[in-house]
């Protein structure tokens, strides 16, 4: 319980660092957001509207320690304000109508990757020099080593344009109205298919290595050589005396990847006009909008704060070392 | 952890990877098939249009919103007239007509008889006064508009401060907004407007989401024998090549995003049916020097400069051969009625001319010295950048043409591509040395040359600026300006352009590289009656005041 508390204590303060420096880090960037849209706009807007703009979007020149407190306390009470590229809706509404499909591709990919990876890992350490571990991981490697974005592309030539297996764009049917039926829900997943794929197909590679590589180690222990000695099945050896050892380094990295599928996959959803929130993540950086920035900074901090507090407290259970610290 | 529960987990993921499976299979048949031909279905299909710069829509129809939803402007809201830079006339829309003052300061606009709101509700005159209220309090701007006042049910007279001409198409083109529903709306620049009632001919929303909306038709549209079609679909689509491959795929009707190597890429998997028109205007695209800083504050080094710039070789390998070089007058193709000939036609500076360029610059004082390199009255290189956002991969190879072709000249010019906002906080500080920059674009060519050399938008270094970046103004300007903004009649206000171009030409504030063009291609399984370069009655613009007119113009394909 010490353990936990002291680690709680430990993730309030990074937390505050974090949402500190997601203040200030807009605020040193060049340019406000009114003159940054009317550079967007290129001579479709009249200067002599800015002034306007500004008091309507509630930019302001007031000191920063003001803005600062007010900002603290916006987020205590969990008004993040409206969004200036998107006005006048606000922030909580953008985020929260996206924010679903980027936890469900992000999330999706991420398990499937891992899983997939990791029992690939167990098995090519398991039988070393096998068609698995000789095959796979160099093309893996080839694969994930290509620029994300010409991969998608490519898929999304072949799949969608070519062979007509995959939808080519959005997150369902447009014209389909989201509910629980199968038609939604089945159309929902073959457009999550392609998407998720590729993002699984590039990361794979490294949740594999990653395993192999601890597991080969592993395999070296005398504990393993011991339970052969018993003459246990390999299976049982394999999974719970070697994977379960070796396992510990993934869980860490898992859970981190888990606090930054909240960020979204901005090129997955760039190539297959995902409706998710890491492109409007960049759209917020590049119009400066503090508030849409801001929340969405929030959003993603806590997210990976409480994915590492979760593996923390996952670690207690699984490492026993942790637990007599 | 035991080790049934291993094999559990490896059991549900394979079962779920079986179910991606069958779902990858399964959706085959949910593919958008290609467009028909056949006459029932092309009746009742929506005009579809991807917007390649919003990622997701958000249901706000609010037309004071910055970033305002597509057709908001277009469809939903309609202005009392429209401006058509290809023919350069205005068609009458909301008013029949209109009379400006004699003495400039006044204009009063007629109303159509006729015209009902979406709900049932006529328009009268005070939607229009209760618009521009709106309009000044929430966005500001029209600082000349004395007072709106309405004039029975059918006439609103605008006056001004000042005889103010530009005014006409200004309050003409603004979209008008019906006074009992906004009138009820509590705060009117933040409201979401999520039920739009317009005059417009597309102004019902259904299935809106995120990813897309449909407008389907105005029950009560002032000429319902122009809404042809069904209704209109906007796709969100988060860039171009998203963008571009719902159109390569037939998947979208009209297509106003940049395509690159449009012929391949676009029209050759349907000659028959695909089409693109990118008529010239644009904006005019300036490489704008700062006159605030030795040697551009001499014209001489101006013209000497843009002689020096290829503006073929610009066109060709920045723009892909689609924009048209620019010519002394400084305006681009939205203003081709408005252009002095004798200016036009006997230009000399934006010509390709590496002899007169060096002859220029070295009547100048700008010497070369034995390296070729040229140096500045100080003794230090001639040597300055070119800033633009890195992000403008087009306006970029542009730069770097322009610096290549500087070295004919002894001049280093350097390629500065920070992000845009860098290089716009450089523009409107003043501290740049010179960039790419986009110039007005209205229907009077008023506010070009007033941004370009009028004193009035002259501010000093260090101050911030929104236009005038490179800081140039030209008192004989003014005056031929001010004449231009008194004047009611358009033979006189033709005649003081004239002018303007002759000053502009001996002066060369800026120098002019080329006519945006007006991005636009279409698919014309489904809908016929679009704009092309024969029947130029609109631009192939989504996003214009014109594009009302291609919305009423399309029908099905029968």
């Amino acid at each position: 319980m010490r353990f936990i508390l002291r680690r709680l204590g430990f993730y309030l303060i990074a937390f505050w660092a974090s949402i500190t420096l997601n203040f200030l880090l807009p605020r040193f960037m060049p340019g406000d957001p009114v003159s940054r849209m009317f550079a967007r706009t290129q001579g479709k807007m009249q200067p002599e509207q800015l002034e306007a703009l500004r008091k309507l979007l509630g930019v302001d020149d007031r000191p920063i320690w003001e803005q600062y407190a007010d900002y603290m306390h916006n987020i205590v009470t969990g008004n993040m304000g409206v969004s200036i590229s998107r006005f006048p809706t606000p922030v909580t509404e953008v985020i929260s109508s996206q924010i679903g499909w980027t936890l469900l591709l992000g999330g999706t990919a991420l398990v499937v990757a891992a899983v997939a990876g990791n029992l690939l890992g167990i098995m090519a350490a398991w039988r070393r020099g096998g068609a698995i571990d000789s095959a796979l991981p160099p093309l893996l490697v080839f694969i994930g080593s290509f620029p994300y974005f010409w991969l998608a592309m490519g898929a999304l030539y072949l799949f969608g344009v070519i062979l007509g297996w995959s939808p080519l764009r959005h997150a369902f049917s447009d014209g389909l109205e989201p509910g629980f039926t199968w038609e939604f829900i089945s159309d929902a997943g073959a457009h999550l298919v392609l998407p998720a794929l590729t993002i699984v197909l590039v990361s794979v590679g490294g949740w594999m290595l990653g395993m192999r590589n601890t597991m080969i180690a592993t395999n070296s222990e005398d504990y393993i050589t011991m339970a052969e000695a018993k003459g246990l099945r390999p299976g049982r050896i394999m999974l719970r005396y070697a994977a379960r050892n070796a396992m510990l380094p993934s869980v860490t990295s898992f859970g981190m990847s888990l606090g930054f599928v909240v960020g979204g996959a901005l090129l997955t959803e760039v190539v297959f006009a995902y409706p998710g929130v890491g492109y409007q993540l960049l759209n917020a950086v590049q119009g400066l909008d503090y508030p849409l920035m801001q929340g969405l900074f929030l959003t993603i901090t806590a997210a990976v704060l409480l994915a590492n507090f979760l593996v923390d407290i996952l670690y207690v259970r699984l490492d026993p070392r942790v637990r007599s610290n | 952890m035991t080790h049934p529960r291993f094999l559990r987990a490896a059991r549900v993921t394979a079962a779920g990877l079986a179910v991606g499976a069958l779902l990858l299979t399964g959706c085959a048949a949910t593919v958008n098939k290609p467009a028909g031909t056949d006459a029932a279905a092309n009746a009742s299909a929506f005009l579809t249009i991807p917007r390649e710069d919003m990622s997701t829509f958000d249901r706000n129809f609010n037309p004071f919103a910055p970033t305002v939803t597509p057709m908001v402007q277009q469809a939903i809201y309609e202005p009392l007239l429209i401006s058509n830079p290809l023919k350069g006339d205005a068609v009458p829309w909301l008013a029949t007509k209109w009379d400006v003052a004699k003495d400039g300061k006044s204009v009063t606009f007629t109303l159509r008889d006729g015209v009902k709101w979406s709900d049932g509700k006529p328009l009268v005159a005070e939607d229009v006064v209760l618009t521009f209220q709106l309009q000044k309090k929430i966005k500001g701007g029209f600082e000349y508009l004395k007072e709106v006042a309405a004039e029975g049910s059918n006439k609103v007279t605008f006056s001004f401060n000042t005889p103010w001409s530009p005014a006409l198409y200004e309050v003409g083109q603004l979209p008008i907004l019906p006074k009992h529903v906004w009138s009820a709306v509590k705060d009117p620049g933040k409201d979401a407007n999520a039920k739009p009632v317009g005059t417009g001919p597309y102004t019902e929303v259904e299935s809106f989401q995120a990813q897309s909306f449909v407008l389907k038709k105005n029950p009560n549209y002032w000429q319902p024998e122009k809404q042809k079609i069904a209704g209109i679909k906007m796709l969100a689509m988060s860039g171009n090549d998203a963008a571009n491959l719902a159109a390569a795929n037939g998947d979208v009707d009209w297509a106003t995003q940049y395509i690159p190597n449009i012929e391949k890429t676009f029209v050759s998997k349907d000659k028959e049916h695909r089409h693109y028109w990118f008529p010239p205007t644009g904006a005019m695209i300036n490489w704008q020097l700062n006159t605030t800083k030795a040697p551009f504050n001499d014209p001489q080094v101006r013209k000497a400069l843009s002689m020096a710039v290829d503006r073929d070789q610009v066109t060709k390998i920045g723009m892909s051969g689609y924009a048209q070089p620019a010519d002394c007058t400084g305006l681009s193709g939205h203003y081709e009625n408005w252009k002095n000939p004798a200016v036009k036609d006997n230009c000399s500076w934006t010509k390709l001319n590496v002899d007169e360029a060096n002859k220029l610059l070295d009547e100048a004082g700008y010497a070369k010295g034995a390296d070729g390199k040229r140096t500045l009255k100080d003794g230090k290189p001639f040597e300055f950048k070119i800033s633009v956002g890195a992000s403008s991969s087009d306006w970029l190879s542009v730069a770097n043409v322009i610096s290549q072709n500087l070295q004919a000249v002894g001049v280093t010019a350097r390629v500065d591509s920070p992000d845009w906002a860098s290089v716009v906080a450089g523009y409107e500080q003043g501290t740049f040395d010179s960039g790419i920059v986009w110039s007005a674009n209205d229907p009077s060519p008023y506010k070009y040359f007033n941004n370009s050399m009028g004193t009035a938008s002259v501010k000093p270094v260090g101050t911030k600026t929104f236009d005038n970046y490179h800081r140039f103004g030209d008192p004989k300007a003014d005056a031929l300006l001010k004449e231009f903004a008194a004047s009611g009649d358009e033979t006189k206000q033709k005649d003081i352009a004239y002018k303007l171009q002759e000053e502009y030409n001996e002066v060369a504030p800026l120098v002019p590289l080329f006519s945006g063009p007006e991005w636009g291609a279409y698919n014309d399984t489904r809908f016929t009656g679009w704009p092309t370069e024969e029947n130029a009655y609109a631009t192939l613009s989504d996003r214009s005041a014109t594009t009302v007119l291609v919305l009423t113009t399309l029908e099905p394909r029968k």
